[in-house]
């Protein structure tokens, strides 16, 4: 029996001193990489938390790297579903792994993902950190989704039959604001008399999705026929309720406009009206040109409707309403709209009251 | 804030507090059992997460929702197997094994959804309902003809729910098995004494325990969301720790507790919708403290039992 033991004691000591060295030798091509940063990029790689089939933050994530990485003739190395305890391993392998491009796809990775780009050399893209960036190391991505959310406040407004719309976020979160307010501005620019109900599910309730099913069933009961939904697996949630809801009095229908991601493969009742859809594609061409020049880190990128934020184009709304959106978004882009920037709870309760 | 004081708006209100409070209800009842049998599960989110899950599959592929809660009940107690075999019969920590148990539970369940349903994203639609004759048709409590129901137009479910309620607390209080598990869980070498197992009894009530909180799951996954998510249970599971704890031992008090945080959280919702000029944090806030206050105002006479989570040893002092 003890001789067994000393036996297996042997073989992991011998197991562990395997990894160690397998670990000591990918150090070594680390120092080679950073050595050829100013080469062609032969592979990026991007890290989400959820997998990327999620209809929503992390696939489009994933698509758009993938996109782009097709576009410059690179490989591909995707690790989604890193979770948000402790990516830091994960981004040293993709470093490793020989990646001349990092994504670091949450914005809860933003303290250990500069940390290895420093280490490793490798550029890397983080979020909603504009002063993480810097020079030939990390890039920050800010999305003015607000431009997006405006469009998507005009549709709105054109569909309601009862003049009451609905906003529901699952969390405290930036981006929802700045969503909620751009699509309070954009139904008003329309109807400055309609009316809002909103709500939030919870402080960080992003998965809950019965909580979303709740608190959009409660919004509908006050008279919202269409609903704004921003909350990722709580989404799913919102999308159930507005299937199942009765229509309040004054509507037929109740609709649903969510924002990222593309559900219309699971809209099995044919409610989702529209998206807030967020392509990353170009931005990320844009960073991977950028590494080329030598410039990357120099400065941010902006998601934008000139870059990639657009409204879900479905068959729900008229050519006419369709039209007057793309009139709006060209305007944006122009600069002579100006969408308002509600980072916060106040600055949308100013909007919507 | 008048123009929410309507018919539909009130009814919703109510509506979203069932919604909340049925699954905190199975899952601190079944918590409370334990826990007055001397056992503390911690891993009572991970038999829920469980139970969501395959209530979930059992009505999506047998497309029988009564079939999901059967399901649900089902796995929730086989997981509370691996408490009984670790803590009841060989003594290991209550607490660490219990922490184990929810994070296996989120990773598999994680791991097996995304493998069968990532991509579909199945749902079930609304859950059939009773309308009991003649209530159900009475505007705010009635809700017959709306989308989640009210109080007397539910889910048979939650009928059952309440009924179980009411065997629990005359089990606990009127029978011989009541007195086993009290005694369990109070002072287990007096049950030994009297020549009853202690080991046995704790098991069942575990059991019992992991059936009802896969209940609550499947409750959420079936009825509460129509869906399953990673994660679906967001802290409930620890939020019916709580609340079992807070009731002391008392069935009426968890049924009142559950159903003071449902109702607490739809008011939280509903003055959301009407504008009120509160911080977010404090509105969130509101489910607990009500919960607390009322359960400590009203709840004070009853006790945690005196051996809770401590393993019994025959003969040890």
């Amino acid at each position: 029996m003890k001789k067994r033991l000393l036996k297996y004691t042997a073989m992991a000591i011998v197991v562990a001193a395997v990894i160690a060295l397998t670990g000591c030798g990918s150090d070594d091509s680390s120092s080679t990489t950073a050595a050829s940063s100013a080469a062609s990029i032969e592979k990026i790689a991007i890290a989400a938390p959820e997998k990327g089939n999620d209809y929503g933050w992390n696939q489009q994530g994933v698509e758009g790297a993938t996109a782009a990485a097709e576009s410059a003739g690179a490989e591909i190395d995707v690790a989604d579903g890193s979770g948000y305890d402790d990516v830091e391993p994960v981004l040293r392998r993709l470093a490793q792994r020989g990646a001349k491009m990092i994504i670091a796809q949450a914005s809860g990775y933003n303290t250990v993902a500069p940390k290895v780009a420093a280490e490793f050399k490798v550029p890397t893209i983080v979020f909603d950190s504009p002063s993480a960036t810097t020079p030939g190391e990390v890039a920050d991505v800010e999305t003015s989704s607000q431009q997006g959310a405006y469009l998507a406040g005009i549709l709105a407004a054109k569909t309601t039959k009862t003049g009451t719309l609905g906003i529901v976020i699952s969390a405290a979160d930036t981006n929802w604001f700045k969503q909620a307010g751009g699509f309070a501005a954009g139904a008003k620019s329309v109807n400055p008399d309609v009316k809002f109900k909103m709500a939030q599910i919870g402080q960080a309730a992003y998965a809950d999705s019965a909580g979303g099913k709740r608190v959009t069933s409660q919004v509908i009961a006050a008279g919202a026929d269409v609903v704004f939904g921003m909350g990722d697996g709580a989404s799913f949630g919102m999308l159930q309720a507005v299937e199942t809801a009765k229509a309040p009095a004054g509507a037929d229908k109740v609709w649903f406009i969510d924002v990222i991601g593309d559900k219309t493969p699971i809209d099995k009742k044919g409610v989702l009206l529209s998206s807030v859809i967020w392509d990353f594609t170009k931005v990320y061409e844009q960073a991977i040109a950028d590494i080329g020049a030598g410039t990357f880190g120099d400065q941010g990128y902006d998601l934008s409707v000139s870059n990639g934020i657009s409204l879900l184009r479905t068959d729900h709304a008229s050519d006419e309403v369709w039209a007057e959106i793309d009139d709006a978004q060209a305007k944006i882009a122009s600069g002579e709209i100006d969408v308002p920037l509600t980072p916060d709870q106040a600055a949308v309760n100013a909007l919507i009251k | 804030m008048s123009d929410l004081l309507t018919t539909d708006v009130l009814t919703a209100l109510i509506a979203g507090g069932i919604l909340a409070g049925v699954p905190l209800l199975f899952a601190s009842l079944g918590e409370m059992v334990a826990e007055r049998a001397g056992v503390l599960n911690i891993g009572l989110e991970g038999y829920m997460l469980i139970g969501a899950y395959f209530g979930f599959l059992v009505a999506y592929h047998g497309g029988n929702t009564f079939l999901g809660f059967l399901g649900g009940a089902a796995a929730g107690a086989a997981v509370s197997l691996i408490m009984v075999a670790l803590c009841v019969q060989m003594g290991l920590d209550q607490i660490v094994v219990g922490i184990a148990i929810t994070l296996v539970a989120e990773g598999a369940t994680a791991l097996i959804f995304d493998a069968n349903f990532a991509e579909s994203r199945p749902t079930l639609g609304a859950t059939g309902r009773i309308d009991i004759p003649g209530l159900s048709q009475l505007p705010v409590v009635g809700g017959a003809d709306t989308s989640d129901g009210s109080i007397f137009s539910q889910p048979p479910i939650v009928y059952i729910g309440l009924i179980i309620v009411a065997l629990t607390a005359w089990t606990l209080r009127r029978t011989h098995w009541g007195l086993n598990i009290r005694a369990a869980g109070d002072k287990p070498s007096a049950l030994d004494a009297a020549g009853v197992s202690v080991v046995a009894t704790r098991a069942w009530a575990t059991i019992f325990c992991g059936a009802m909180a896969g209940l609550g799951g499947a409750y959420l996954s079936i009825t509460a969301a129509g869906l399953f998510e990673d994660f679906i249970t967001q802290g409930r599971g620890f939020i019916a720790i709580v609340l079992a704890m807070l009731a002391r031992g008392k069935a009426l008090w968890v049924l009142i507790g559950s159903f003071v945080f449902g109702i607490s959280l739809s008011i939280s919702d509903v003055l959301q919708i009407a504008g009120v000029d509160i911080s977010t944090d404090l509105v969130f806030m509101l489910p607990f403290v009500t919960v607390i206050v009322v359960l400590i105002l009203f709840g004070r006479r009853s006790y945690l039992p005196a051996a809770l989570a401590l393993p019994y040893v025959r003969g040890a002092r």
